[in-house]
């Protein structure tokens, strides 16, 4: 392997690292960091067009054999990550444009889901986990104003060392069952009739739920959610969660899971997904409200392994897609203007669509995808994934899901009741959308529609 | 080829509305009216003509458009009219206009939002008709539920949060029931290399156990029996229907609840022809309560909204009736007491909506007399009540009456078989004729007649455009009653078809 070979294989995290030394270098030189963003902004950007050209180039390569590789696959998903993330990066523009530590904090964040999602050992995947997560524990504290944003952040640190530590327990235990630290030592310990390996999938599968927020190891979410500024909310509420899911993809690969597995997968998530909605009911804070959707949807993303098959990769990717940019649409349309705090109750929603018809409506559209409704990109996927369960033969865990899923319908109508059906309380001026925030809106909408109109073209065969 | 693609401008031109709509300023309220209208009335020309081009001797699908759209599910774009929608499509197209014209004076706020939403609505209710594949059929289907929740929540009364959030409930509970269904049923009709298919044709091949049947049908039912809505699932419809703006009411009465019986006669049924006959007395049962029932409750109302609301219910069971009766003449009776009342529960609401510009009260008590007051409005008002009971010569006679014919012939053949189940409960369904009679002729005594008396008297008579309206229901009212014939004869083949599908066992003996 020589320089050149490396530098291709590893051409998204490459331009990432650059992207951080560069802001690095300019945060000591430069007196106004202004610049931040937009360096970081084209930096993601690039690493971008990366992914997609070695997805399209069919690009596979093992810079580090065993330990790293890269393979189209593992493209598509960095590809997907990077997408999510460019709108983030325009939301950031209110709160972070002063702020040289975001661009570096989120790229380095970044950089960890790469290495995860390229991972072909446990180590290597636990150095992207980590990577991925340390940053976020301090962009949640980044904008600081209110005590709040301390308890969650340290709530959000307590529990996501609880999740690195069950993480490295299932993994030593995984290598004293199967003496190998490869993913697919996993596959191999699900079918084991070993009690040490069967505590070792449990562990792994329930450092992942930690991660992802599955009742009852989501504690943490509502308040790190609430705690944190809007561009940190959506990308822990995407990137993120996006990122955990399709490693899990990448350690559990396309094989049938065993009948124990399968029960995990599914009465966790299924608990998740009407916990989740059940709860996003009576919250008054809209990011909270978001925190027990995403709780919820977490439930659907593990709902998707019970499909196996090449139907299994394809729901998780566009579910992660669909809800991705549609929870960053309903971010990037929310009510503007003010300190980050005023923003956030419910209440600021009232009577939104007479003072900004056009976010009022962004966020309306956002809604009733997030709550699955036809012919919105959310209903797809959703569909996609019940789909896959049902073709599977879990008939029952699809019917309990769509029950669940209908629970969700109310609180999502709920905010477009109050945009649209209720007076707004107090004095609230009329405002324009400004120019940007039209633009990141229809960066979420325009492919988020398109996905929906033809999904064939993303699906394919199978 | 060229045929087919006016239907899909037809699906199509409400869209188109709605985005020109988006492109118009929001002030300029008349234009926005305007080209809502102008739209709406395009569609109906279309649709006119389609109907005209219609040939009632050819089976199977006419104007057909089929495109592959999702290919690895086997999901087609496909469109296309025959004698199962052909007269709701000439219904929905019909009463557009006339909702559109009706909401003129009524709609002051977010006037822009509201034609958006009603272009987008009569979309998502055309799309639901012709469509011929399941996938695109649900994504329509569904598709109405938003503009309705909106509809009802901003521009309608008091209580209208309250009636928007309940008829949604309702409806997604049947639709997420459906949804797990419907995708159970493509699985178990999927070829042996796990080749999918929605088209409503392969769907029809399906062989499956009864006791699969009986449970798709009730997920299936479920959902369209709360559309309809039967007995004991109505009762989101008098809340919205008070609480929903007339624009609303005329577009949920008018179309919306055809929806559900059109969903038993183009899938439940034929879909589950064996799991329909095990549930036949259920299904007669139901039917017969929602007759009765609901023309009871519609009795006891001061609502003027909620008499006609309630007299929906009663008519609906007659199309239900109609559709399980199995008869030549109870079928095409169901499709034409379902335009019948598209026509006739549209105009009274329309004519509520009028009263109530002028009057700001629903209350039957504060009204008297009002033939003397308003001698136009109370003669169209007369006219539609009578079509309501179903007085010969008007389309709600032809209806109730081929439907009870039909029922009643069914019914005497299976008691010389030797069940008179069916003929027992036909006679109690002609008991809700003369209850409707009854309710009614209560309203219009109450309303029209007695010592002159209105809230905000003196009261303007109808004017121009509320004439022109009115006048176009009661002409289709009496063209409907008097010259059945026509409509009928392209509806025939449908019928027959709906007969052998349901009647013919799919089930080998054994595995019945």
């Amino acid at each position: 392997m020589n320089w050149l070979a490396l530098a291709v294989a590893l051409a998204p995290e490459n331009i990432l690292l650059a992207g951080m030394v560069v802001v690095l270098t300019i945060e000591i030189f430069a007196p106004r960091p202004r610049g931040a963003l937009a360096i970081a902004f084209a930096t993601v950007a690039l690493a971008l067009v990366a992914a997609v050209g070695l997805y399209v180039a069919g690009f596979s390569a093992e810079p580090f054999p065993g330990e790293f590789s890269t393979d189209p696959g593992s493209s598509l998903a960095k590809a997907t990550i990077l997408a999510l993330t460019l709108p983030v990066l325009l939301m950031a523009r209110d709160e972070f444009s002063k702020s040289g530590p975001f661009a570096v904090l989120l790229m380095s964040s970044l950089y960890g889901v790469c290495l995860m999602l390229s991972a072909d050992s446990f180590l290597t995947l636990f150095l992207g986990l980590e990577m991925l997560s340390l940053p976020v524990y301090v962009l949640v504290l980044l904008a600081y104003r209110h005590s709040a944003s301390l308890e969650a952040a340290l709530k959000y640190l307590v529990l996501g060392g609880a999740a690195t530590a069950t993480f490295l327990l299932g993994v030593s235990l995984l290598y004293g069952g199967t003496a190998t630290l490869a993913l697919s030592g996993f596959t191999v310990a699900m079918h084991a009739n070993d009690p040490m390996a069967a505590a070792a999938v449990v562990l792994i599968l329930i450092a992942f739920f930690l991660k992802a927020a599955i009742v009852p190891f989501h504690a943490w979410a509502p308040d790190a959610y609430e705690g944190a500024t809007v561009p940190v909310t959506a990308y822990m509420a995407t990137v993120v969660k996006a990122g955990i899911l399709l490693a899990v993809l990448r350690i559990v690969g396309e094989a049938p899971l065993p009948f124990a597995v399968v029960g995990l997968l599914a009465v966790l998530p299924l608990i998740s997904i009407v916990w989740g909605n059940l709860a996003a009911m009576r919250q008054k804070s809209f990011r909270r409200m978001i925190a027990y959707s995403s709780i919820a949807h977490a439930g659907y993303l593990f709902y998707a392994f019970l499909g196996d098959g090449p139907g299994r990769y394809q729901a998780v990717v566009f579910y992660v897609v669909a809800y991705g940019l549609m929870n960053l649409l309903a971010f990037a349309a929310m009510p503007a203007g003010g300190e980050d705090e005023s923003r956030d109750p419910l209440d600021a929603f009232k009577g939104l669509f007479h003072r900004d018809p056009f976010g009022a409506s962004m966020v309306a559209i956002a809604m009733l995808s997030l709550a699955g409704i036809p012919p919105l990109p959310g209903f797809i996927a959703k569909f996609l994934i019940f789909k896959n369960v049902m073709a599977a033969g879990y008939t029952l865990y699809a019917v309990l899901g769509l029950v669940g899923s209908y629970v969700g319908i109310y609180f999502y109508l709920r905010v477009i009741q109050f945009m649209f059906m209720t007076p707004a309380e107090g004095h609230a001026e009329p405002r324009r959308t400004r120019h940007y925030a039209i633009a990141t809106c229809l960066i979420c909408l325009i492919p988020a529609l398109l996905l929906a109109l033809f999904p064939g073209a993303v699906i394919g065969g199978g | 080829m060229a045929d087919a693609a006016w239907l899909n401008v037809l699906l199509f031109l409400p869209v188109a509305g709605a985005a020109l709509l988006l492109a118009v300023p929001t002030e300029r309220g008349n234009a926005i009216r305007g080209l809502t209208l102008v739209a709406m009335l395009a569609q109906f020309v279309i649709a006119t003509f389609l109907y005209v081009g219609f040939d009632a001797k050819t089976p199977g699908l006419q104007f057909a458009t089929l495109v592959p759209w999702i290919p690895a599910w086997g999901v087609a774009y496909s469109v296309g009219l025959d004698g199962y929608n052909i007269l709701l499509v000439l219904l929905t197209a019909f009463l557009g206009p006339l909702t559109v014209a009706g909401a003129f004076t009524a709609i002051r706020k977010d006037v822009k939002l509201f034609y958006v939403m009603v272009l987008l609505i009569q979309f998502a209710m055309m799309g639901a008709f012709v469509a011929q594949d399941l996938f695109l059929f649900y994504l329509f289907w569904e598709a109405m539920m938003i503009p309705m929740f909106l509809i009802i929540g901003i521009w309608g009364g008091e209580r209208r949060i309250y009636a928007t959030i309940k008829f949604v409930l309702y409806t997604a509970f049947g639709s997420i029931l459906m949804l797990a269904a419907l995708i159970y049923l493509v699985y178990s009709v999927a070829g042996p290399g796990g080749e999918m298919s929605f088209a409503f044709t392969d769907l029809y091949q399906a062989r499956l156990p009864l006791s699969v049947q009986i449970v798709l049908l009730s997920a299936f039912g479920l959902s369209f029996a709360i559309k309809v809505p039967l007995v004991p699932l109505h009762t989101w419809l008098p809340d919205a229907h008070v609480e929903a703006p007339t624009a609303g009411s005329v577009i949920l009465a008018g179309i919306l609840l055809k929806m559900g019986t059109y969903g038993f006669m183009k899938l439940g049924f034929p879909l589950f022809p064996d799991a329909t006959h095990w549930m036949m007395p259920f299904l007669i049962t139901l039917s017969v309560v929602s007759i009765v029932y609901g023309a009871c409750l519609a009795l006891v109302q001061d609502d003027i909204k909620k008499i006609i609301a309630y007299s929906s219910i009663s008519h609906l069971g007659y199309v239900m009736l109609g559709l399980v009766s199995l008869d030549l003449i109870g079928v095409q009776g169901a499709i034409v007491q379902m335009v019948s009342h598209g026509l006739t529960a549209a105009g009274l609401f329309l004519l509520v909506g009028m009263i109530y510009e002028r009057c700001h009260t629903r209350d039957l008590a504060a009204y008297g007399g009002l033939a003397k007051l308003l001698p136009v409005y109370a003669v169209f008002c007369m006219l539609l009540t009578l079509a309501s009971i179903g007085l010969p010569t008007t389309s709600g006679f032809t209806g109730e009456f081929m439907v009870l014919l039909g029922a009643g012939t069914a019914g005497w053949q299976q008691y010389e078989q030797g069940s008179g189940f069916l003929l027992a409960m036909s006679a109690g369904a002609v008991s809700g004729v003369v209850l409707g009679a009854l309710y009614m002729l209560r309203f219009a005594q109450g309303f029209l007649f007695g010592a002159a008396k209105a809230p905000h008297a003196p009261v303007v008579d109808l004017d121009v455009r509320e004439k022109l309206i009115l006048g176009a229901i009661i002409v289709a009212i009496f063209a409907l009653g008097l010259f059945p014939n026509e409509p009928l004869s392209k509806t025939e083949l449908a019928a027959q078809e709906y007969r052998l599908l349901v009647s013919t066992p799919r089930l080998p003996e054994v595995l019945r």
